[in-house]
């Protein structure tokens, strides 16, 4: 059986960095609701690969730096 | 709390308000003798007044709470801001009712749990027909399944909303 992924990201960190950037702002950006980009903070929806991009180029930044992935049970 | 959730509690209190009027109306009639179990014509006129006036009212319902809302936001954006415009308040309002691939995703997942409740009804109705219960029976089982169906739907997705959503 395929071990659970968890998607972690660093989009509140990037916001502060990018003169404190609201989640509103953040949505408007990536064509999202804000509602999307507080689930996604928060760890609760991970976004399509297309939504994942537009946020990293949103920052100016590689989908690596904004994206990460933990695989469950792995030590 | 956000538009969607908004949208989804209007929506689940519109359907059991219907639904709660509909059994409010039948149980009254039944009671009072006017109607018996086997009128068929009584129970299938009785359910597509019930259609109708639930399709009447979402509309109505829907247009109002936009229209709250609308306003709500309006007043809200004047509060932050005493000197924003119009096409800023239009912008608010447009950017608080964007809909996006989280919430196709939503939609898409509560629809299966809508869809199922109906065919679960469905199956019960018949088996109810089996089970020697009369057509009136039936009918009821079905209209109930359908209308809590639908019910259930938008608690789906406001339990989808808060606790959030995972593809697959």
């Amino acid at each position: 059986m395929a071990k659970k992924i968890i998607i972690t990201n660093e989009i509140r960190k990037l916001r502060f960095f990018a003169n404190e950037m609201t989640q509103q702002q953040l949505a408007e950006k990536v064509g999202a609701s804000r509602q999307t980009i507080i689930s996604i903070e928060a760890g609760k929806y991970s976004p399509s690969l297309e939504l994942a991009f537009r946020i990293a180029e949103a920052f100016n930044v590689k989908i690596s730096e904004v994206f990460d992935y933990e695989v469950k049970g792995d030590k | 709390m956000s538009y969607q959730e908004k949208k989804s509690i209007v929506s689940i209190v519109t359907g059991l308000v219907i639904l709660i009027a509909y059994f409010v109306y039948t149980y009254t009639k039944y009671q009072a003798g006017v109607v018996i179990e086997g009128d068929l014509k009584f129970w299938a006129g009785a359910m597509l007044l019930f259609i109708a006036i639930g399709v009447v009212a979402t509309i109505i319902i829907q247009i109002l709470f936009h229209i709250l809302l609308s306003v709500s936001i309006a007043i809200k954006a004047k509060a932050n801001n005493k000197e924003c415009d119009d096409k800023e308040i239009e912008k608010s309002i447009e950017l608080e009712m964007v809909s996006d691939e989280m919430d196709k995703l939503i939609e898409l997942k509560s629809n299966v749990i809508g869809f199922g409740v109906a065919g679960v009804g469905f199956v019960l109705g018949l088996i109810a027909l089996v089970l020697d219960y009369s057509v009136a029976v039936m009918l009821n089982v079905m209209f109930a399944s359908f209308s809590i169906g639908s019910i259930l739907e938008g608690i789906t997705q406001l339990y989808f909303y808060r606790k959030g959503i995972n593809h697959g």
